[in-house]
């Protein structure tokens, strides 16, 4: 009982963390003018060199691969509760809870490694 | 009968007789309308003047018993609470309640319904189990703990909100509804302390976490029930209790009846000679 409980709470929770994730992230690629008003400069923050050398800090490393993880979490979690209310089974259920499962560990850890090699460079 | 002016209505039902082993169809009357008249009205001129096979509930004729719901023009209505004159058109259709099995006619099975009513145990739910075999007093229950629920009682059972759920028509394992609503309605009556025992009924897959806000429910319901508010608060309880967040208040408490001050009425005296 609990469990479905914790899943909805953390597809509300993983939401919220994309806005503000996802936010930072378009507010830093788009809207350098702004910023640049607000007295932040960034120094062309969508070029290559900028990006390479925001991957070299902990912090944004940590904010890319968060953001990974909720994304894929609320994603998929959808995507998931969709297929389980149009074929409602146990069978399918066990079935495509643990397909779901599979394929976000492995996207999370093929993904993840670029912000973590990008930090050792 | 209203006064006035009679109109020609075209009643379009959906006939199913499953035991003659048919389809749906459909088929046309043609009916006397007058102002004040409702779909109710029509189907009953129908039965006794037109077509006397045809099936439908009815009962109290005053929207409080939830027998006579039905699909009119393309949206779930109580028969008998709506004007056919409010749809404008001479040209009603008329078929059963979507996301349940037909019987007949406009006659829809709500066993299944009821059942999941009954999952949810509908009842006040104590600890003190020999008061509620056996009452000896009252429930000590203030107007402002009865007013948090009280919309939700409002209920009739006619499966309205049901028909008009998005996500019955795609899982047909989700509780519904009305028998969500009616969880959260026992849930935060204070006279209950049945939690325990209603959460792990409700707290599935195919309870209350697939409820998505579609909303139907409460723009069809024809007592102003709101059962997705219902809903969000039960989903909002569920959540504290698992948090562990919030004060859990004991059940209201129990306390005799006021005492009888005032003399009995004398009994009257017998208009009919006895013995």
């Amino acid at each position: 009982m609990r469990r479905y409980t914790y899943l909805w709470l953390m597809q509300l929770v993983s939401g919220v963390l994309i806005a503000v994730l996802l936010g930072i992230h378009m507010v830093i690629q788009h809207l350098e003018d702004i910023l640049r008003f607000l007295g932040f400069n960034l120094n062309n923050p969508a070029s290559w060199n900028s990006m390479i050398e925001r991957s070299r800090q902990v912090t944004w490393a940590g904010i890319y691969i968060a953001l990974l993880a909720v994304l894929l979490y609320h994603a998929l979690n959808g995507l998931r509760n969709v297929i389980l209310e149009l074929t409602p089974s146990a069978r399918t259920e066990r079935v495509v809870t643990w397909a779901i499962l599979a394929f976000g560990i492995v996207v999370f850890i093929w993904a993840s490694y670029v912000p973590i090699a990008l930090l050792s460079r | 009968m209203g006064n006035g002016k009679t109109e020609q209505i075209t009643f379009r039902i959906q006939r199913y007789d499953p035991e003659k082993g048919t389809k749906p169809h459909s088929q046309e009357f043609i009916v006397p309308s007058t102002k004040g008249m409702t779909v109710l009205d029509g189907l009953i001129y129908i039965k006794e003047n037109l077509d006397s096979t045809i099936a439908f509930r009815t009962s109290c004729r005053m929207a409080i018993c939830g027998s006579c719901g039905m699909l009119v023009n393309n949206y779930p209505h109580l028969a008998c609470h709506t004007q056919i004159e409010e749809f404008h058109s001479s040209r009603l259709t008329i078929k059963p309640l979507p996301n349940f099995p037909i019987i007949k006619d406009l006659v829809v099975d709500l066993m299944p319904f009821f059942e999941v009513h009954k999952s949810i145990k509908p009842y006040i739910l104590r600890g003190d189990s020999e008061e509620m075999e056996d009452p000896t007093s009252e429930f000590s229950q203030s107007h402002q703990a009865m007013e948090s629920f009280l919309q939700f009682t409002y209920c009739i059972k006619c499966g309205i909100c049901v028909s008009a759920c998005p996500t019955s028509a795609s899982d047909k394992l989700f509780h519904g509804p009305q028998a969500l609503a009616q969880c959260y309605r026992y849930c935060a009556d204070d006279r209950d302390a049945g939690e325990p025992e209603r959460f792990p009924v409700v707290s599935t897959d195919h309870g209350v976490w697939h409820c998505h806000l579609a909303g139907a429910c409460s723009e069809s319901c024809p007592k102003g029930v709101d059962p997705a508010l219902a809903i969000q608060l039960l989903k909002r309880r569920l959540a504290s209790r698992t948090l562990g967040l919030g004060k859990k208040k004991p059940p209201a408490s129990t306390m005799p009846p006021p005492q009888q001050n005032k003399p009995k009425l004398p009994f009257p005296d017998f208009t009919v000679k006895q013995g």
